[in-house]
């Protein structure tokens, strides 16, 4: 027990994103038993078998409410980037265990290559900028074969103003973002990133999902191409979920 | 001269890493010779993205121009990298 590192229900609770009931429950069922310390007799979470948990759960449950919450949460420390550094490590292992999986044979290169454009785009265009927590969540399941990555930084439009401040709405940022490849560099390294993940997820058949602020972009079969639509729930940053 | 660029990692996707790169590299310039050819070797290299490309690659094309040589490489996020460097910067790479 002593090398357990020990998370509290509320601190569980907002990791996961789900009310301290669900734990309850989820202690009862199995599916995440807490432990009791025998003084107070409160429950407390491994935060191992948490990491363990949450690429088995909704992922994209997970970042979503993690990118639109109100409130600045960290999140498990072993999905959270907070510097390129950090998210550079993980999209290497993210790389081996594709690697290892066998899942992408030779087009596991694409995949990460999609990733990493889309996780550095978060620091390359918030640096300095981030509105509260900085660094991004990224976590996937290989078995499920998806991926997915959440900034509280900026979002599209706000970044995209800088080289274009025409841009008035979030569909319209995101459809230019994808689509317009962008030569005016000054005052920041704009890259055009957004264009080649939308390349390689139609080529290759992958599902993307990608939000900022009040605007959703979809890339699928149903999508025929891509399309823009008001988001449900709208959040500040950007967030991405590829399925492979 | 051969540049080998795994030996500036196996994941290269990152415009900081990119710049750090050929930060690294243009150190060793001044011994290059003026109508040397200046060879880019993606063998050994996992992934490669649109964004070390561009702060790598593009700099050395305008620089060298037609010296500037990038060995074919089979590596699917290499070639798809390569491909949009050309539509988004506007030039030809010299791909043999």
């Amino acid at each position: 027990m002593q090398n357990k590192e020990l998370i509290t229900i509320n601190q569980t609770s907002q990791i996961l994103g789900v009310s301290i009931d669900t734990l309850r429950r989820w202690d009862k069922s199995g599916k995440l038993p807490a432990i009791r310390l025998k003084i107070s007799g409160h429950r407390y979470y491994d935060r191992n078998l948490l990491a363990e948990l949450m690429p088995r759960l909704d992922i994209y449950k997970l970042v979503l409410k993690w990118a639109s919450g109100k409130t600045a949460v960290e999140p498990l420390t072993d999905f959270y980037c907070p510097n390129s550094s950090i998210f550079q490590a993980r999209l290497s292992r993210f790389e081996t265990e594709l690697i290892k999986s066998g899942v992408l044979q030779d087009k596991f290169s694409l995949l990460t290559s999609v990733t990493g454009e889309i996780g550095n785009n978060a620091y390359d265009h918030n640096l300095g900028n981030w509105p509260d927590i900085p660094g991004v969540f990224f976590i996937y399941n290989i078995n499920n074969r998806q991926v997915a990555i959440a900034d509280r930084g900026q979002g599209v439009l706000t970044t995209l103003k800088k080289v274009r401040p025409d841009l008035i709405n979030d569909q319209d940022a995101l459809k230019m973002a994808f689509t317009e490849i962008i030569s005016g560099r000054a005052p920041e390294s704009r890259g055009n990133g957004l264009k080649f993940v939308r390349r390689i997820v139609i080529d290759n058949k992958y599902d993307l999902l990608f939000k900022s602020g009040q605007a959703e972009l979809r890339i699928n079969k149903k999508s025929n191409g891509l399309s823009i639509v008001k988001a449900k729930i709208p959040i500040n940053g950007c967030l991405a979920l590829i399925k492979f | 001269m051969i540049i080998q660029l795994k030996k500036f990692g196996v994941t290269l996707t990152s415009r900081q890493l990119g710049k750090e790169a050929l930060s690294a590299f243009t150190s060793s310039l001044p011994g290059i010779g003026e109508r040397e050819i200046i060879e880019v070797d993606f063998d050994g290299v996992n992934t490669f993205s649109p964004s070390w490309g561009d702060e790598f690659l593009t700099p050395l094309v305008k620089k060298f121009g037609a010296r500037f040589i990038l060995k074919q490489s089979d590596n699917p996020s290499v070639v798809a990298t390569l491909k949009l460097l050309e539509e988004v910067n506007g030039y030809r790479l010299n791909i043999i």
